[in-house]
């Protein structure tokens, strides 16, 4: 699932361009029968089916949609290491497939992208985020060959092999890793429509969960030699977070079985909606749905930014799954035009492991 | 019952209880106003600041002009460049610049805009809605600008400097600096204000406490009741005066300077008044509180200490040392602490200087019995005994109209000194850089060409090192920017220079040299003095024949002709600055990008520019000017209400002319001609305090914090103007005091 941070704010706030999704929450989902299905943006819905390799690339058609990932590393000392890359698109404008692109020389403002970059290590967080209009070329995805990039920070093929090359660069930090996938391509709820509400709301989303990660790291002035595990994730949608949703909670784990799981959960009020898959140890996925599911936090810490859940109980019921989920220590905040938090988590209870918690909306929160 | 007989003074003179109040809530409101608007202004010339920095852009070295695809190339190579596309749109719409303000997120605090609101076309835009203008008919030049000029390139690029206009960091500093001095100024008169009213009050109020000691009451418990008193008078006054004081600032600031805005096409960069400004609340509490119970721990007797002849020689001392320190302190912190002495000495002497000057001229009018009028001796007593009785209130009015004078000479002068600078360093119609690997020599030679061309001139950049002579062969050389001109022309020949020798400029022809004032001051270089260069290993001996305004860096700078630059000299850049004369900017492009095979030479309009800057800068002074309207206003209320206070006590006096036989227009008279002198007399006293801050401002905090001066204007319209207030105020006076003599028929002696 990953994050949509404040492109909503980014698109008009920055550009002071007409965003036509309005006021209609933080990077989520409009109401049912809302104004998105009246609008001209591609709305997914159950029964869209994934298409590739086009869902690698950009969707026009779509006002929202990132690729996302992250990796539970390890250095040569065995000391924990957690890197997290991502890339949004927002559209201000829908885009049918037919139409050509914008010239770059018009300066187009039909588009915004951005990127996070974050490393967490020893209890320090490192961020740093990048903007760029879109169409102009600095910024942008392809689908084949599969690319996605923002200024110099690239996520690129490597010639003649399957694996892909990721270069990020921080102010005193940055990492060059290559990623290699050894499983299936997990697509997320029904054949990749992922719904995010018990409206029927919902996102195209599938995830490569099984990546080996290598390469270097430098940070706190030291380069170091990386290696471990990584989860990709592609999402796209036209609809943001229905009004009065307040966030999210999201969780990718590698279980040391070999087993995955990702769940969610969608704040609102007092009330929950929770989604997930169980990925086994040779790919096959099942959907998760609300009575499968228990996502309940269990410990609180006061930051610096607000108060968040580091400690969380995941059961899976009918798996006999109960899982004690542990955010690093540190603060994890991602501090972009919209704060979130983004931490290694440690795996323990019915399962060990280890993976990557996502939460928002818990900012700038009276504790 | 107690409360009741302590308060019984308020129910006998219910307006002094209200003028204490009013005096709370207006002294908080000038405070919270200049406050507020203080902090605008910074905040404004920060952003101004950061519009105009300079910083670096970036050009193909193949001469070719910049586009999108380069703006890619660099970005995704990690450079942070932003595009900035200026579109040459005519008055009345006027330039606009397209900006992409998502690149540049990347430049940080040093951004030229740092938020959407800035991008409503004054100046500012997106660049896509830049574009569409542009194709309207427009000229327009993008450009490729990068944060800083130190950044890495990769090949095919190259750095230049880029700036909207010339640097201003210094000039606004100052301007900051000496607005924070003026603050702690207001501070100190408001200080002053507080305490006059209240101590008048509490001297009226002795008998009544007196009486109640009588009554069994201990001296301790009148006390713990005044503290209670005064603790409800300053919560009761301070709420409302903050508020005040934000709200007109935000009238003055946001209102006032959108109603300019329209008429004149100038907008502030006003900020959101969201929130009381709360440091302005704490501060008025403190200041309240204690000077008010600074009468107890520093109690005065009745005949104020400032008009003892103790006081008189005090603060002569004072005064002399103060204004000694201000003179010779080499240290900007000495000149604060003189101008505090000199402002205490001022304090002191005033009163006593001014009622003796009155008794002198009831004696003489005594004196000469064939021309006496007694009515005009009743008057100088009159005024003597108020000199001496008044001597605080006098004293605070004094200060606030010497410092409204300093804050309009100050408004004043920093506009028009940038103003003429701007005009100095952008006289020419364009300024064009020749590019890299341009020959200057032959694109000179063809502009000497150009029939009708208007006059020009070519400057080389480079670095010099310096030593002045006088320093001794074994001082350090100082490194100092070097600008070499040619020809000598009306370009720089009539700038306006600070000190220069006869024929200065042909003298520069023949190898003499001219320096910043920063130079000058630090290095104590004259008119006159040898200097010693060495420009690009070359040792030359030279003299100094004249000092110009440099109001923008802190670098010394050398300016010289280029005929007296040695062979091995290589500029750093080279740029014309050119007068079209009969010719169109056109043929003069083209002559120029003919002869270096530029076609997309840039051609950079200086009118436009310096609209442009005076447009930015306009807005700050703006605000600048309504703090020097709140001040005059908020003086003018305060001058009213003391006087009316004052007079009031006198009240019993001005009834006994009615005795003497006089008819109740006499007396009226009496009162006008009264209250208008007392006023003038206090404005012409602040006069000189007024002209001596503004000095010290100018010629001694400036110079010593920033190494050169501003020029030191006097503004006697605006004196006058002054003058004329201060008379409606007594006119005023004199009009509330009738009402009160009429009401109160039976006029309580003092």
């Amino acid at each position: 699932m990953a994050v949509v941070v404040g492109l909503s704010a980014l698109g008009a706030g920055l550009s002071g361009c007409d965003d036509p999704s309005g006021e209609s929450g933080f990077a989520g989902l409009a109401e049912s029968g809302g104004q998105a299905e009246a609008s001209a943006f591609l709305q997914p819905k159950p029964g869209t089916r994934l298409v590739f390799p086009d869902d690698w690339g950009p969707h026009p058609q779509h006002r929202i949609e990132w690729w996302y990932f992250t990796a539970n590393l390890t250095t040569p000392e065995g000391r924990p290491l957690g890197v997290q890359w991502t890339q949004f698109r927002q559209a201000l404008q829908p885009r049918p497939a037919a139409k050509a692109p914008p010239s770059p020389a018009t300066w187009p403002m039909d588009s915004a992208w951005m990127a996070h970059g974050a490393i967490s290590f020893n209890g320090d967080h490192w961020f740093e985020e990048k903007v760029a209009r879109g169409d102009i070329g600095h910024a942008g995805a392809s689908a084949d060959p599969f690319r996605v990039w923002l200024d110099d920070w690239e996520l690129a093929p490597i010639s003649e092999s399957d694996a892909w090359h990721l270069q990020v660069q921080g102010d005193n930090w940055d990492y060059d890793l290559t990623l290699s996938n050894t499983g299936n391509i997990t697509a997320h709820g029904d054949g990749g429509f992922s719904a995010k509400s018990s409206s029927g709301e919902g996102s195209m989303y599938f995830s490569l969960a099984h990546l080996n990660v290598t390469g270097t790291v430098t940070v706190a002035g030291r380069t170091q030699a990386v290696s471990g595990k990584g989860w990709f994730d592609r999402e796209w949608s036209s609809q943001f977070l229905k009004a009065g949703q307040q966030g999210w909670d999201w969780f990718g784990l590698h279980l040391e079985d070999g087993q995955k799981l990702m769940a969610f959960r969608l704040r609102e009020g007092d009330s929950t909606f929770s989604s997930g898959s169980w990925v086994n140890a040779d790919g096959d996925v099942e959907s998760l749905q609300e009575d499968d599911l228990t996502l309940s936090p269990t410990a609180w810490k006061e930051s610096a930014r607000g108060r968040v859940p580091v400690v969380w109980q995941l059961r899976v019921s009918g798996r006999g799954v109960d899982l004690r989920v542990k955010a690093s220590p540190g603060e994890h905040w991602n501090a972009g035009l919209v704060s979130y938090w983004e931490s290694p988590v440690a795996v323990s209870g019915s399962h060990d492991g280890k993976g990557y918690m996502e939460l928002t909306g818990y900012a700038d929160q009276a504790p | 019952m107690l409360i009741r007989a302590f308060l019984s003074h308020y129910q006998r003179h219910p307006f002094q209880l209200a003028a204490l109040v009013l005096m709370i809530v207006l002294a908080t409101m000038l405070w919270t106003g200049v406050t507020v608007l203080t902090d605008q202004a910074r905040s404004s010339l920060a952003q101004n600041e950061e519009t105009v920095a300079a910083r670096a852009h970036i050009v193909r070295t193949d001469s070719q002009p910049v586009g999108v695809e380069d703006f890619v190339r660099l970005r995704k190579t990690g450079v942070c460049v932003a595009p900035w596309l200026e579109v040459k749109r005519p008055a009345p719409e006027g330039q606009v610049i397209g900006v992409d303000p998502m690149s540049m997120a990347c430049f940080g605090r040093s951004a030229p805009i740092q938020d959407a609101a800035s991008l409503d076309g004054t100046p500012f835009m997106d660049i896509g809605d830049a574009l569409r203008v542009s194709q309207e008919g427009y000229d327009s030049q993008l450009y490729l600008i990068a944060p800083r000029d130190d950044i890495e390139l990769p090949q095919g690029y190259a750095l230049r400097a880029f700036s909207l206009a010339p640097p201003t960091g210094e000039l606004a500093d100052s301007f900051l600096l000496n607005l924070d001095a003026l603050s702690l100024l207001v501070l100190l008169i408001t200080g002053l204000l507080i305490r006059s009213v209240y101590r008048l009050g509490l001297v009226q109020r002795e008998a009544s406490f007196e009486l109640l000691y009588r009554f069994g009451v201990l001296p301790r418990q009148i006390r713990q009741l005044l503290v209670l008193e005064l603790v409800v008078l300053t919560a009761v006054g301070v709420p409302p005066g903050l508020w005040l004081g934000a709200s007109l600032a935000e009238a003055l600031g946001t209102g006032f300077g959108q109603a300019l805005g329209s008429l004149f096409d100038l907008t502030l960069y006003a900020e959101s008044f969201g929130s009381l400004p709360w440091r302005a609340a704490v501060v008025m509490v403190a200041l309240v509180l204690t000077v008010c119970l600074l009468e107890w721990v520093f109690p005065q007797p009745r005949q104020p200490a400032m008009v003892s002849a103790y006081a008189r020689l005090g603060g002569g001392a004072l005064l002399l040392a103060g204004a000694l320190g201000v003179v010779l302190a080499t240290e900007l912190v000495w000149v604060f602490a003189g101008t505090a002495l000199v402002f205490a000495g001022v304090g002191l002497l005033t009163p006593p200087l001014l009622a003796a000057v009155e008794e002198r001229r009831s004696v003489r009018s005594g004196a000469t019995a064939s021309v006496a009028d007694p009515l005009r001796r009743w008057r100088a007593r009159e005024l003597s005994v108020m000199f001496r009785q008044l001597a605080l209130p006098v004293v605070a009015l004094q200060f606030s109209i010497a410092a409204v004078l300093a804050v309009h000479a100050l408004v004043t002068t920093f506009e028009s000194t940038f103003e003429q600078w701007l005009g100095q360093r952008l006289a020419a119609d364009f300024y064009i850089e020749v590019p890299q690997g341009g020959d200057s020599a032959t694109a000179a030679r063809r502009l000497n060409a150009l029939e009708g061309l208007g006059t020009w001139h070519l400057v080389a950049h480079g670095k010099a090192q310096v030593r002045p002579e006088e320093a001794g062969t074994g001082a350090d050389p100082l490194t100092a920017d070097l600008m070499a001109l040619t020809p000598i022309t009306d370009l720089v020949s009539d700038w306006a220079l600070l000190s220069s020798a006869e024929r200065s400029w042909r003298e520069l022809a023949s190898g003499a040299v001219m320096v910043n004032e920063q130079l000058a001051r630090r290095h104590d270089v004259e008119v006159g003095s040898p200097l010693e260069l060495t420009i690009a290993g070359t040792r030359m001996r030279t003299n100094v024949v004249g000092i110009y305004a440099d109001y923008g860096r802190p670098v010394a700078e050398v300016l010289l002709h280029a005929d007296t630059l040695p062979a091995a000299f290589t500029p750093r850049s080279e740029s014309f600055s050119v007068n079209k004369g009969e010719l169109s900017r056109d043929v003069i492009h083209d002559r120029l990008a003919d002869t270096w095979g530029a076609p997309d030479l840039q051609v950079r309009d200086n009118a436009s520019i310096r609209e442009l800057a005076s447009q930015i800068f306009d807005q700050t002074f703006l605000l600048t000017r309504a703090i020097s309207a709140l001040t005059l206003v908020l003086a003018a209320v305060a001058l009213l209400i003391m006087i009316w206070v004052f007079f009031t006590t006198r009240v019993w006096y001005f009834r006994l002319l009615g005795v003497w036989g006089l008819q109740g227009h006499q007396v009226r008279r009496q009162l006008r001609l009264l209250s208008v002198r007392l006023t003038l007399t206090i404005t012409a006293a602040a006069l000189p305090l007024g002209i001596w801050l503004t000095w010290v401002l100018v010629n001694r905090i400036n110079p010593l914090a920033f190494g050169w001066s501003l020029p030191m204007d006097l503004y006697p319209v605006f004196w006058l103007e002054l003058g004329l207030m201060a008379g409606a105020a007594g006119l005023l006076v004199a009009h509330l005091m009738r009402r009160q003599l009429e009401r109160d028929a039976n006029g309580e002696r003092p």
